[in-house]
């Protein structure tokens, strides 16, 4: 059966609980979409999304988004034109640069950060490391701040190339747990989510029948948001297994399939879409491994071969079905490399004077906002740190960047309250 | 009867009959502490024998105070026996069991470990040796006071008991983190705010309160020692906390000396440069100073006559046994937010140096209120639960919502049947955390941050189609499931199962519910036993303790 969307749900509203575990007994588990169906319109016209394209170690802006062909410190590949006049990418992206005018280059980033983890950080919250706080993810933000809850799946996921999935609890920092990051390993569907072997439909249904009947006694005197927060926490599980086909990208077309490009990126990215395409608050894809010490051409080369043609498609099929517009796609490292070509043919950890790529819902196409020397050793013009890169992300998304979130009394600014948003890219 | 399930050690037993010889009864006229709470309460709320739930019930009360004082549910055997118990003062009896139980120490130690160290990684001093540490102070009774100042004064030089300094090495001896942390824990004040400004909305926090005690921390750091590659901490002579308000727009610079909220600057005596270090500083060396700020932290802190850390202490022994403290959140002590019974907690302030900071002492006063043993359901015309008028409904604490599974699914039972007559706590604990662990890690709070609530779906995920819960719902000789499908008359095997998962029996209608449950067609015993006691044991019901 076809995954359902949010369309389905709109006949569907009437569906009492009783009648959802019913259907779910009778086989037709893909009805049970929503948390609370009520919702399920409003959420359809307003549900924003974020994808995140990580380029994990580090994507050398020299052979991405700000190219110095002919310069000491360009290196061997030309600058091609793009579908924006006046706009020049490195050669290496070819189809990205026939998306170009969906795409906003920032390319005066410093973020002063040349350590992995902490370069990392800076990225996924917008904040420097400090000793006694911690920040969330932008990923847990978003799923907090644009109501993940209601959607029935994750708030947070985070798609990595290969090794274990779990539930991570750190991302969230004072959020709490609920905001955490769910990582689906290679795309693997989260831990615990398929029934064990053996457990037929009907058990399924009975003994969910009776947990409902055991807390709906208990609730006749005890019930509290605490309570609630409970039993909703095994809705929310019902919910996500009945949704596993999700995570069965071989159910796309083969057509589809081969446009993402058949290895791991492009798989998962075509479940990056199929998420959102489901309702999914934030996705982040991994693609791995751009830390370039050596080689840094011949590694680009490969990488990139495999990013371009997939991100290029992820952003044409995310336009064609009409959910570019909610949702805000950004490609980010922990930093770029450096303009000198080490002896190695290799280039290093640079955070001085680096770029990322955004597109999607708020986001100007066919701009580019800041400038690099001609080395690309120092930012010349329109200086901004990862503060303005989460400022502009909550304004792409419509929401004011200067809010608060409170833990008890205490105000904590959402975004670095010395920065700004980078309002040239925002449409 | 108690006894056989948990045996109690010789020593254990002379402990028992030294404890409850420390709860003296007044001579009559006067009031006991749980009077006085029960009296101060009463005459704060007009009518509250009309507004207040009626008393627990027997069982209610049994499952809670077990949980509150060892952290499971009490096994079927012993709620059995409570449940048929009609002696008058059993519910006292009970209280004073528990206290003397060696499961108490080792729960409150738990509790102790996850308030203090907020689960962050053993890095430093090894998790077993932290808690043993801890055990052994509750099971001997240790004040409170005695064992912060310990804590908030062991440098770790000395292996004896470098276990003490686990609250600054594992934060890395960062003095803004130790500052953070000691003021949130030991005194009830979030003084975070304050490290870069006057508190903006609280108007008793201050910045130099923040640098007080930072002021004892600034010059302490982390040292790696060569010899015994132990990390331990070094402290010099000099440096002082200076701090600038970020809103000050003339940027002055203050400096203080050390002092602790509530108290006078530390007198501090005046050396001459050549007589500041008994060890001076060195490569590889670790200096000592011949005036240690350190030393004299943990007696500032906690000194018997400092109200904040008296509040603190009543404050969160309320907390933990009443689901919610005077003073909300725990570390929210100030003006603007006053207690919900401010003489309440004045009064309890005021005892805790009586009872000389004497945790059992004071948990034994708070369990026998009439305020601790009201009903959790709400009484007819309450919208929600009412401070003082119903039990607040707890969620379980990681540890003890995967000890009650353990002992509810009857795995518990068959671990002990297992050790035979060398059953004893520590061993009994040590199985059981082992068996576990796994289901605490799903359900435990990120490292670095405290307890809290929040039901997400991995753990619901896990619950639902884990591994672990449902090999202990697979029948083995003794455990529940095993017992439940060799009982042949449906009634029996509905109160065994209401006994062991939610200590109680099942009523009329459950009674019928499970027994319909149990025609069902194309059902067979077993799996109607499982499916029926999945959902007990994932229910709201056993979820919290209420």
């Amino acid at each position: 059966m076809e995954t359902c969307r949010y369309a389905c749900l709109s006949g569907e509203h009437s569906l009492s609980r009783r009648g959802f575990l019913g259907g779910m007994a009778a086989g037709v588990a893909s009805l049970a979409g929503l948390a609370t169906p009520a919702l399920g319109k409003q959420l359809e016209k307003d549900q924003k999304h974020v994808l995140m394209i990580y380029l994990s170690g580090g994507v050398s802006q020299l052979e991405t988004w700000d190219p110095k062909p002919g310069t000491p410190t360009g290196g061997p590949f030309r600058a091609i034109s793009t579908s924006v006049p006046g706009i020049q990418i490195c050669e290496l992206l070819p189809h990205t640069a026939r998306q170009m005018h969906h795409l906003a280059l920032v390319r005066g980033l410093n973020t002063a950060e040349n350590e992995h983890g902490r370069g990392s950080y800076i990225m996924h919250t917008g904040r420097r490391q400090e000793p006694a706080m911690k920040y969330p993810h932008l990923g847990s933000v978003m799923s907090k701040v644009l109501g993940a809850e209601h959607t029935g799946l994750p708030g947070y996921v985070h798609i990595s190339p290969g090794g274990g999935g779990g539930f991570n609890k750190q991302d969230a920092a004072f959020l709490g747990p609920r905001y955490a990051s769910v990582t689906l390993g290679n795309g693997k569907p989260p831990e615990n989510l398929l029934r064990p072997q053996g457990m037929t439909d009907q058990a399924e249904h009975d003994r969910n029948d009776l947990q409902d009947r055991v807390n709906q006694r208990f609730a006749r005197s005890r019930r509290t948001a605490e309570t609630e927060a409970y039993t909703h926490s095994f809705e929310q599980a019902k919910q996500m297994m009945a949704r596993k086909h999700l995570f069965e990208v071989e159910r796309e077309p083969t057509r589809i399939q081969e446009r993402y490009g058949k290895h791991d990126f492009g798989r998962h990215c075509l479940l990056a879409r199929r998420l959102i395409e489901s309702g999914a608050t934030f996705v982040k894809v991994s693609h791995s491994n751009y830390d370039t010490h050596y080689e840094n051409f011949e590694y680009h080369i490969e990488q990139l071969g495999e990013f371009d043609q997939t991100f290029a498609t992820l952003l044409d099929d995310l336009h064609q079905r009409g959910l570019l517009k909610h949702t805000l796609v950004t490609v980010v490292s922990e930093f770029g490399r450096t303009p000198t070509i080490n002896r190695n043919y290799g280039r290093d950890h640079w955070s001085k004077a680096w770029s990322i790529a955004l597109a999607g819902a708020g986001i100007k196409g066919g701009t580019a906002v800041g400038k690099t020397n001609a080395t690309g050793t120092a930012v010349t013009d329109r200086e901004v740190n990862g503060g303005h890169v989460f400022h502009t992300y909550f304004r792409a998304l419509g929401l004011s960047s200067t809010r608060n979130f409170y833990i008890d009394e205490r105000p904590i600014p959402m975004a670095d309250p010395k920065a700004a948003p980078i309002t040239e890219v925002l449409a | 009867m108690f006894v056989s399930t948990r045996t109690l050690s010789r020593r254990w037993s002379l402990l028992a009959l030294a404890l409850l010889g420390s709860f003296p009864l007044l001579a009559s006229g006067q009031n006991t502490l749980s009077q006085r709470i029960d009296q101060m309460i009463a005459a704060s709320i007009p009518e509250l024998a009309k507004k207040a739930a009626p008393p627990a019930s027997d069982a209610e009360f049994l499952r809670r105070v077990t949980l509150d004082l060892t952290g499971t549910i009490p096994t079927t055997s012993e709620t059995r026996a409570f449940l048929t118990d009609r002696s008058p003062g059993k519910r006292q009896r009970l209280i004073e069991r528990l206290l003397a139980s060696p499961e108490f120490a080792r729960h409150q130690a738990t509790l102790l470990d996850v308030m203090l160290m907020e689960r962050r990684p053993d890095k430093h001093v090894p998790r077993a040796a932290w808690q043993e540490y801890l055990y052994q102070a509750l099971a001997q009774n240790r004040p409170w006071d005695a064992l912060a100042r310990e804590l908030l004064s062991t440098d770790g030089s000395d292996p004896k008991n470098r276990v003490a300094a686990k609250f600054f090495l594992e934060r890395e001896a960062e003095p803004n983190l130790v500052t953070r942390d000691i003021a949130r824990l030991f005194l009830g004040m979030n003084l975070q705010c304050a490290q870069c400004h006057d508190h903006p909305i609280v108007p008793d926090y201050k910045q130099d309160q923040y640098y007080g005690i930072y002021a004892f921390l600034t010059r302490v750091s982390l040292f790696s020692d060569p010899k015994s590659k132990t990390t331990m901490l070094a402290e010099k002579a000099e440096g002082e906390a200076t701090f600038q308000s970020v809103f000050d727009k003339t940027k002055t610079t203050r400096t203080t000396g050390p002092r602790v909220p509530g108290r006078p600057l530390l007198k501090e005596p005046k050396l001459t440069k050549d007589a500041e270090y008994k060890v001076k500083p060195a490569k590889n060396v670790r200096p000592v100073p011949a005036f240690s700020r350190l030393a004299l932290l943990g007696s500032e802190i906690a000194r018997p006559d400092n109200v904040p850390f008296q509040r603190n202490f009543a404050n969160r022994l309320w907390a933990q046994m009443m689901g919610r403290g005077l003073v909300h959140p725990l570390d929210m002590d100030h003006t603007d937010n006053p207690p919900a019974h401010p003489a309440l907690l004045t009064m309890l302030a005021q005892e805790a140096v009586t009872q000389k900071f004497d945790i059992r002492h004071f948990l034994h006063d708070l369990a026998l209120t009439q305020t601790y043993q009201r009903s959790s359901e709400l009484p007819s015309g309450m919208q929600e639960p009412a401070p003082f008028l119903v039990a607040q409904l707890k969620p379980l604490l990681p540890e003890e919502l995967a000890a009650s599974l353990y002992q509810a699914t009857g795995m518990t039972d068959i671990e002990r049947t297992a050790l035979g007559k060398k059953v004893a706590e520590a061993t009994l604990h040590a199985r059981v955390s082992a068996a576990t662990a796994p289901l605490v890690n799903v359900f435990r709070s990120e490292a670095g941050t405290p307890e809290d609530f929040q039901p997400t779906l991995d753990q619901a995920l896990q619950l639902t189609n884990g591994n672990l819960l449902r090999s202990w719902l697979n029948p083995r000789t003794g455990n529940l499931i095993d017992r439940l499908t060799k009982l042949k008359d449906a009634g029996a095997l509905a109160d065994e199962m209401y006994l062991s998962i939610l200590t109680r029996y099942p009523t009329a209608d459950e009674r019928q519910d499970l027994a319909n449950y149990l025609q069902k067609p194309g059902k067979d015993r077993v799996a109607a036993c499982q499916d029926y006691a999945w959902a007990l044991l994932t229910s709201a019901e056993f979820r919290f303790n209420h």
